[in-house]
């Protein structure tokens, strides 16, 4: 490792996460949400009509759409009042689509982006870095030997004033449509900030990109778009880091994630996500697949009250391939319900589910996850694994997977296993002289290892990091 | 989501006629008003439901025309050996009312759902089984054809302690050859450490509409294997379950289902782990053809204090047509951590490779297709002690294969 790393190592992850900043908005919504608030969101931004109207029309679904609330086990959306989120602050940048030197920043962000280790990852493995503080992008870099290349990587807002003909065409129309769920709807009423990505046709981008997202103030919402396109034969592969402060109130995070990827082309999304403690994390993220085109979504769930995220892939040509790997994990006072969805509706598709969980201290994990192979999806196979570890008898672990089988020239199989950490594990490690909680550690290192060994180094030793603070229940 | 559909035609009179013609105390008519009183503000069975689709709607049910309480009328063999009692309803509530005030309706709520609802105010037929302390019982079998337009049955096994019982059940079809209803609903109450077989063979009409609920309440020690066979009927829903309430209580639930034509079977299997060290095996195999349609829902549920569970469950589904459909939701509610749980689910068709060895060696496509067919039916029937029902569900088997 240099010693860049190992700084980054030994940075207290703790304090990075947990510090909060005085607030210092330009503008700041009111809270709730009416269509005043939507034309002021959209004012502030200088947008075009179009995307207006479809700020509007979103609000109109999201008023007449129930809340989710007859799923079997769902977590527990009561204390969640949207009424009371603010769902839309700028923070008090001079130059409003964000600045490109890290210099430029105001010293409050800068030092919140510091802390959390932003500058060092993008000068050691990243190819790009936008960095979100509230509703706004303040922070945007995209190295010179992409963009000569032709590769976009910008923040949402400034897409659609740069790139409207893209923008126009795949911005929440066939990928995830408002209409799709209640969150999606709010999202497209409320939406701000997030990234845009655009990879050229047969472009190679072999360094990760990255987007991190921080809320700051309490009682907000956050709600960033991001939009992938990746054109033919192209691969990028885009990380997603989140966090927010606890406060007294609930803060909702509610992002959209669009990705389109080509024929042949290969993309990996990549999030850890830590929100504190008392975040709603309801989102909507989804990949549309074209022929031999292949998604990879690695996703840590760490932090947060309520967490409803399954990401999903639509298999749409033939040879496309899915690959899920999730990691949950569940302290006191949290339910992570999360999972995946694959449509296969093409045949010769494939997908992989890996999901692994953990609960501890009264926490529940669920692995919600649906499977639907299509009529005509011929020679598609999908194989789903899921494992669960629990500490202790206050903790719940649920699997829910959903299969739906149209046609009959498929292979399918879905297994999960639930168990305690193994007494005979933990006696050979201490039996080698480690402590019990270090044996429970190193178990548990070892029992997320296929999640870590999918990412970059920085974001491996942060969700280690993270996990160890979970484990000694120092965190939030 | 609300059913008010059958009630407008459904009277306290009728149910008052059901009830006097077996001779029932005043506690049983009660509870059957009481059923009929709810059956307004009751909801259907659980189906499972994704977003914008319910995988099973029983809502489209026509029970106005379906269920005809008064003239039911079914063919009944319900015989066992001498020292367990294996009697029909009337005789059961003239011999042995104190044992019906005890276990009647404490398995399966009588106001669980709205067909189980219907089903307490309106069954006509059934029959106890009682096991006398001790006693080994092998060879009850209870027969029912369906005679009429609908028909309602109830069942009750009891066993004492350290007692044991096989007991085989059948429903088909006789005369009727319209649409029917039939609905059934099965307690068992295995006392400690008695052992209980109930294996259950449903060949009924394929127009016929088809609801069970078959529920064993566990006592330490005890074991309540179920073995559930399903060929027959247009619609069946049918939930087989076990509550381990007692230390070291086990279950096995087997199934077996074989769907053709436009046949749609929603099949349940659930075990609720309520105690220690408890055990749980679940086995389900079937197969789906033409535009026939499985939905199979599988639940272990371990409950906080139910330390030291194994709990087991597998679902494989074989695909012999592309039209039809194949859903499978396998499970997993666990509260306790010290649990050994797992599941897995498999869909496929036949497999290539084992149908190209067997046609290079000589096998016809369509013998051998038949073979594998009954091949993969061979793990679930291994689990049956019965040989009847095992003979009898092969036979079916290789009765529809050769009419495919």
């Amino acid at each position: 490792m240099s010693s860049e790393q190992d700084h980054l190592k030994e940075t207290d992850t703790e304090a990075r996460f947990e510090f909060k900043k005085e607030q210092n908005a330009a503008v700041k919504s009111e809270k709730g949400l009416t269509e005043e608030v939507i034309r002021m969101i959209s004012e502030d931004k200088d947008e075009p009509d179009w995307m207006l109207e479809r700020r509007l029309r979103a609000l109109k679904q999201y008023q007449n759409m129930p809340m989710p609330t007859d799923w079997p086990g769902q977590p527990d959306l009561t204390e969640l009042d949207i009424e009371e989120i603010v769902p839309y602050i700028r923070p008090d940048v001079d130059k409003r689509e964000g600045v490109d030197d890290w210099t430029e920043l105001p010293d409050e962000i800068k030092d919140t982006f510091d802390k959390l280790g932003i500058p060092e990852a993008e000068k050691n493995a990243l190819s790009g870095v936008g960095a979100q503080y509230e509703s706004e992008v303040v922070y945007q870099n995209m190295q010179e030997q992409w963009e000569e290349k032709g590769v976009i990587f910008m923040n949402m807002d400034r897409a659609v004033q740069e790139h409207p003909e893209i923008v126009k065409e795949y911005f929440m129309t066939t990928c995830v449509p408002p209409s799709d769920n209640k969150f999606a709807a709010l999202h497209g009423a409320v939406w701000s900030g997030g990234s845009f990505v655009y990879v050229p046709e047969g472009v190679t981008v072999n360094m990760p990109v990255q987007a991190y997202f921080r809320m700051n103030s309490e009682g907000m919402g956050q709600f960033e778009h991001t939009l992938i396109v990746a054109e033919e034969g192209s691969e990028v592969h885009y990380i997603e880091g989140c966090s927010a402060p606890k406060y007294g109130t609930h803060n909702l995070h509610s992002g959209g994630v669009e990705v389109f990827v080509g024929e042949d082309a290969h993309v990996q999304y990549s999030t850890v996500q830590n929100w504190s403690k008392n975040t709603f994390n309801l989102n909507t993220k989804r990949a549309i697949v074209e022929a031999n085109g292949t998604m990879e979504w690695v996703s840590g769930s760490m932090g947060s009250k309520a967490t409803m995220l399954y990401p999903c892939s639509i298999l749409k040509g033939r040879g496309a391939t899915d690959t899920h790997i999730t990691i949950a994990f569940a302290g006191e006072g949290q339910d992570i319900d999360t999972g995946a969805k694959v449509y296969h509706n093409a045949p010769e598709t494939s997908s992989t589910i890996e999901s692994k969980s953990i609960s501890k201290d009264g926490g529940r994990t669920n692995y919600r996850g649906l499977v639907h192979i299509a009529d005509g999806a011929e020679n598609s196979s999908t194989a789903v694994e899921c494992d669960a570890l629990m500490f202790d008898n206050e903790s719940t672990s649920d699997t829910m997977p959903y299969m739906e089988i149209e046609e009959s020239k498929v292979d399918v199989a879905h297994e999960a296993t639930v168990g305690k950490i193994g007494d005979e594990d933990i006696f050979y490690l201490q039996s080698r002289g480690l402590d019990d909680d270090d044996a429970k550690k190193m178990i548990v290192a070892g029992f997320i290892e296929p999640i870590t060994e999918e990412l970059p180094i920085e974001y491996a030793v942060e969700l280690n990091r993270l996990i160890e603070l979970e484990m000694e229940g120092s965190l939030g | 989501m609300s059913t008010t559909q059958v009630h407008a035609n459904l009277t306290d009179e009728q149910v008052r006629e059901i009830s006097g013609n077996l001779d029932e105390p005043e506690w049983l008519l009660e509870t059957r008003l009481e059923a009929l009183e709810a059956l307004e503000a009751l909801d259907m069975p659980d189906v499972i439901r994704t977003p914008g689709r319910d995988w099973t709607n029983l809502h489209e049910l026509d029970f106005e025309s379906l269920v005809d309480p008064l003239n039911a009328a079914e063919n009944k063999d319900q015989v066992g050996p001498e020292d367990v009692d294996v009697l029909p309803w009337a005789e059961a509530v003239d011999e042995h009312e104190e044992l019906l005030k005890e276990h009647f309706g404490s398995i399966v709520d009588p106001q669980e759902n709205y067909l189980t609802a219907l089903s307490t105010a309106l069954f006509s037929t059934g029959t106890v089984v009682y096991v006398p302390e001790g006693v080994d019982a092998e060879d009850v079998t209870i027969r029912t054809e369906q005679n009429s337009r609908s028909l309602f049955n109830y069942t009750l096994v009891v066993t004492e302690e350290s007692s044991s019982v096989t007991i085989l059940e059948r429903q088909s079809t006789g005369d009727e050859a319209d649409e029917q209803y039939y609905s059934g609903i099965v307690e068992v109450a295995a006392g400690e450490n008695s052992y209980v077989q109930y294996g259950s063979l449903q060949n009924l009409s394929e127009d016929a509409y088809n609801f069970t609920l078959k529920r064993g309440d566990a006592d330490t020690y005890a074991t309540i294997n179920w073995v559930e066979g399903n060929l027959g009927s247009q619609l069946t829903k049918t939930e087989v379950s076990t509550e381990l309430n007692g230390d070291s209580s086990e279950t096995q639930i087997v199934g077996a289902f074989y769907g053709h034509n436009d046949q749609h079977f929603d099949l349940d299997v659930k075990v609720w782990h309520r105690a220690e060290h408890t055990t749980a095996d679940l086995v389900t195999r079937g197969v789906t053809d033409d535009v026939a349609r499985s939905v199979y829902e599988g639940v272990q549920d371990v409950g906080r204090d139910a330390w030291d569970t194994s709990s087991y469950q597998r679902e494989n589904t074989l695909m012999l047509s592309d039209e039809s459909e194949a859903d499978a939701s396998p499970k997993l509610i666990i509260n306790n951590h010290d649990t050994e749980a797992s599941h897995s689910a498999t869909v496929g068709q036949i497999d290539a490779e084992d149908l190209l060895y067997m046609t290079s060696r000589g096998v016809d496509p369509r013998s051998a297709r038949n073979m594998l067919v009954e091949g993969f039916f061979v793990p679930v029937l291994e689990e049956v002690d019965v040989d009847e029902l095992r003979e009898d569900l092969e036979d079916l088997v290789a009765a529809r294969l050769r009419e495919r």
